[in-house]
């Protein structure tokens, strides 16, 4: 079985505890407005180009003998300043779990792990429930979106020691809008979370004007009030950077919210289902 | 902070009002004539000079200062005039500016003191030398008592000052520099005294060593008896910190912030206990507080150092200042007594102006006194040998011999060293007032360390010919000379594969990585038995220097990718194209080497992006990280919490960014103060940051 990632990162400070290599699994079934890994979205290997330092050698359109782009790489080694680069990697199972392997007693003594990132890792839940299984012994954290058939969810989750997910908007409609996807999937999901054993983390992506309500934030802390397992609910407020990387990936950044409203936090409503926050 | 410090702070380091005082700069030729003229013996000469500069100072006090001694003398005058130094010159190695530089005095031979008992003893040392006929000793002896007349004359000086403007300081200073001091303040000012005084004399490069060991007596006893709270104290510590930022730009360096005033804090004591103590905590605190470049703090680490102590250094990274440095006892200690350090000073090393580990008190070590280029060794071999060899190994042993005949080289070129006579930095050095012997003819060790420059780019080449040369035959040994001379021109191709794909240095590949592990074994091994001529020894390190930049003038294109007249990476660090997959696998390549055996000192250095430092939980993270490159038999380590947009920034808007410190080499600087070439080489550096 192959599964596809577009990147593995050494030392994420911010995917789980103790010392975590993460990998970022390609392709997502949502397209939220503010994503800022583009090259997530597309669950197939594509064309990077960064644009900034071209100087229009033309290299690279002399090496190419495709109409449309098929990600076949021969544009890459020609470029002298290293500015191309395929996004997106196919390997087995056997062959990702040993790259995790090859670091993971180093991060165990610092106790960590490994976690699985993307992208939506879920939609390679199959090529997931593997290489978790031949990780036997190593801490294995999953961060995600939660929209996942709830079966599925519960069988990989089963196979986790720590869960962070998205919950983006606790209004259908609202995150219809604004990611193309029902929460529907996603609330039972977190609710299987809160009534389980797993310790997890709750993540809200603050996009101004879109989710930064106290309606939003009320409805989600009461939701999640008095699950045991819950470590705490984190904030991510949203970058002007997030932008950056889609015209690498040949794409427009178009978010349908205005980017330079100021954002607003509040840590009190969750206070007040005695739920620990944090923003990072 | 409170707001004494605030307001002293701007006064000294933002606004730099103080400069005012300063006198009209003078002729450093002056003086000099005059000596030779008069046909003044060199240690007579080192003496007077350092008496002329203290007579010349005017006494300044300014609003709120507690701790008293500021330059208004900008010229430090030469000891010997131009035709003098360059006869020196053709029968000597003159390190440097010929000054003692760069090693770390034992302050408490006079702290512990007092400067008028110190004389007492002077003057019982030069009657004994007088009975025994050795009228030259008791000379020397005399002009180390005129030395203490003078800081006396100077400090009494002072002290009227403080008293006629009713500072409180003048209480203390009628007891100090005379008598030892009783408490934390005294000392305080009594240390700035002594400090104050080395520049005077010429030497530079003066470093504080152990400062949280030798000082913290003084406050533990103080806070016993309940003489303050300890806020007053880290009040003080932060006005003393200052001192260290008054005058620096004064001082002689390579670049603005090369001063050398590296302070060592923590680390284990004689009988393996911890020595991080309250004073070593208090010294991070003011640090962190005060975000000024100096004192550069270096923490030393072990085993058994809590995770607790990591934390609080990676909060002062977490400030943008470079600093801490860190460094593993448990690596440097076995490593300098297996270099024939006695165990117990092995123990009490600290670090020079940059990253040399020195010893307090008893080393005339020059730790920098030249430098290998590992890059020339491979580019030389290539250029004589790759064509005739038959396999990778034959090849490599060009290397090895290239390497050997550097050494030796360097270990030939640095003979018959001359010092200037340094008498007042003798007081504090093991041995030397007691023979009646300045510290330029020797310490207990006299030991010369030699940096390595180019590390990542001669590992990364060999890598690269090994692989495509020998193994997969992809390119020729002529076409790679031929690509190589041309710096590449018409071998884009080629050049994109061997700088962006070649297996890199800082992967955790073995591949690369044992090469550099043999290279570096080949170094130590070069220099392993070599005596220089003071009877001293040679120590390998991974330590670069500015050489990173001054070795690259004749070099050529290299097979790591790098085109003629780049620069090589900055101490011992991966190559500056090189773009890895991440701070763990650098760590573990790095890690590799038997770093005990190039213990001159060089830390690796990692730049990781601020952003990692944003929560308390990620900055632990962080700690851990270093706490990790330690247990892996790390040397010496220290990382950066930086961001390529805000020095973009500062390089548009300077004005801006009046405050923005950055790390150069073994040294933090201000970055809009830098030359643009190194701010240029730092911007590349970030460009891989993690």
């Amino acid at each position: 079985m192959t599964g596809i990632i577009f990147d593995h990162k050494e030392l994420a400070v911010y995917d789980g505890p103790g010392l975590r290599q993460t990998i970022f699994f390609k392709g997502c079934p949502l397209r939220c407005s503010w994503c800022h890994n583009p090259e997530g979205l597309c669950p197939r290997p594509q064309l990077m180009v960064s644009h900034a330092s071209c100087t229009h050698c033309g290299r690279c359109l002399r090496a190419c003998t495709h109409k449309t782009c098929i990600a076949c790489g021969d544009c890459v080694p020609v470029c002298p300043l290293h500015l191309r680069q395929i996004a997106g990697q196919l390997l087995t199972a056997e062959e990702l779990s040993l790259r995790i392997l090859k670091d993971a007693d180093y991060y165990a003594a610092y106790g960590g792990g490994v976690t699985f990132s993307g992208g939506e890792p879920l939609m390679q839940a199959a090529f997931l429930r593997e290489v978790l299984l031949r990780l036997p012994r190593v801490h294995c954290a999953l961060e995600t979106s939660g929209y996942c058939r709830p079966a599925l969810f519960q069988e990989i989750t089963a196979l986790l020691d720590y869960v962070l997910m998205d919950i983006k908007l606790f209004d259908d409609t609202l995150h219809r809008q604004y990611t193309g996807v029902s929460n529907q999937w996603i609330l039972r999901n977190a609710r299987t979370l809160c009534q389980g054993q797993n310790p997890f983390v709750i993540r809200i992506p603050v996009i101004p004007g879109v989710n930064d309500t106290d309606d939003n934030y009320r409805q989600t802390a009461a939701f999640l009030s008095g699950a045991p397992s819950l470590v705490r609910v984190e904030f991510l407020p949203y970058h002007k950077t997030a932008g950056a990387k889609y015209s690498m990936a040949g794409m427009e950044y178009k978010p349908r919210f205005d980017p330079n409203r100021p954002i607003h936090i509040s840590q009190e409503i969750f206070e007040t289902y005695r739920i620990r926050s944090v923003i990072l | 902070m409170k707001e004494r410090i605030q307001k002293l702070r701007d006064f000294f380091v933002l606004r730099r009002e103080h400069h005012r005082f300063r006198q009209a700069p003078g002729d450093p030729g002056l003086l000099a004539a005059d000596f030779a003229r008069c046909r003044i013996p060199p240690q007579d000469r080192s003496a007077k000079r350092l008496l002329s500069v203290l007579q010349q100072e005017i006494p300044v006090i300014f609003p709120q200062e507690r701790i008293l001694f500021t330059r208004t003398v900008r010229t430090i005058p030469d000891l010997f005039t131009p035709e003098e130094t360059a006869a020196l010159k053709s029968t000597h190695w003159i390190h440097e500016r010929g000054d003692i530089s760069n090693i770390n005095v034992d302050y408490t031979k006079l702290l512990y003191t007092g400067l008028a008992p110190k004389k007492l003893e002077l003057e019982k040392l030069r009657n004994r030398f007088l009975r025994d006929c050795r009228e030259d000793k008791a000379h020397y002896i005399t002009l180390q008592i005129q030395i203490l007349d003078g800081i006396l004359d100077l400090a009494e000086r002072y002290r009227l000052l403080a008293l006629e403007q009713g500072n409180p300081a003048a209480e203390i200073l009628s007891r100090v520099p005379a008598q030892a001091p009783r408490t934390f303040p005294e000392a305080l000012q009594m240390f700035r005294i002594l400090h104050f005084v080395m520049w005077c004399g010429g030497n530079y490069h003066n470093t504080i060593g152990r400062f949280d060991q030798y000082m913290v007596p003084y406050l533990t006893r103080d806070l016993e008896k309940g003489l303050y709270p300890l806020e007053d104290a880290l009040e003080l510590l932060e006005e003393f910190f200052l001192t260290f930022n008054r005058d620096s730009d004064l001082y002689p360096g390579m670049q603005q912030g090369d001063n050398g005033q590296s302070m060592v804090l923590g680390g284990r004591l004689e009988d393996g206990s911890d020595g991080f103590n309250l004073l070593s905590r208090l010294c991070l605190q003011a640090s962190l507080e005060l975000k000024v470049i100096d004192p550069k703090i270096n923490l030393r680490v072990h085993r058994d150092t809590p995770l607790e102590t990591y934390r609080l250094g990676t909060e002062l990274t977490k400030q943008g200042l470079g600093f801490p440095q860190y460094s593993n006892d448990d690596i440097v200690i076995p490593g300098l007594t297996e270099l024939g350090y006695a165990p117990e000073d092995a123990c009490s090393y600290a670090v020079a102006a940059c990253w040399e580990f020195i010893i307090p008190g008893k080393a005339m070590d020059i730790p920098n006194i030249e430098a290998l280029s590992f890059a020339k060794a491979v580019a030389d071999a290539l250029e004589t040998a790759l064509e005739d060899s038959a396999s990778y190994k034959a090849f490599y042993a060009r290397v090895r011999e290239n390497i050997r005949a550097q050494a030796e080289a360097l270990c030939e070129k640095v003979k018959n060293v001359y010092l200037y006579p340094a008498p007042y930095l003798s007081l504090m050095m093991e041995g030397c007032c007691e023979n009646g012997q300045d510290l330029s003819q020797g310490c207990r060790y006299q030991n010369y360390g030699i940096h390595g420059t180019g590390l990542a780019a001669a590992a990364d080449s060999l890598a690269a010919i090994r692989k495509y040369v020998f193994e997969e035959k992809r390119i020729s040994a002529a076409e790679l000379k031929k690509a190589l001379e041309q710096d590449y021109a018409g071998y884009d191709q080629l050049y994109t594969m061997l700088r962006y794909e070649a297996p890199k240095l800082g992967n955790n590949d073995d591949y690369v990585d044992q090469i550099a592990v043999s290279l570096l074994a080949d170094f130590a091994d070069a220099l392993k038995g070599k005596k220089n001529d003071r009877g001293g020894i040679f120590r390998a390190g991974t330590g670069t220097a500015m050489y990173y930049l001054w070795h690259t003038n004749d070099l050529p294109a290299t097979p790591d990718g790098r085109h003629r007249g780049e620069a090589l990476g900055c101490n011992y660090s991966p190559g500056l194209f090189t773009r890895c997959s991440g701070p763990v696998s650098i760590i573990r390549s790095f890690a590799k080497p038997n770093l005990k055996e190039t213990i001159n000192g060089g830390p690796l250095t990692l730049e990781l992006h601020d952003t990692m430092f944003r929560t308390e939980e990620s900055t632990e993270k962080v700690a851990l990280l270093v706490k990790s490159f330690m247990d892996l038999g790390g040397h010496q380590l220290q990382l950066n919490a930086v961001n390529r947009d805000t020095m973009l920034a500062a390089q548009k808007h300077p004005e801006q960014y009046r405050s923005l410190i950055v790390r150069v080499w073994g040294w933090s600087g201000y970055f809009v103060e830098l030359d643009k070439e190194y701010q240029d080489h730092i911007i590349q550096r970030m460009e891989l940051a993690m």
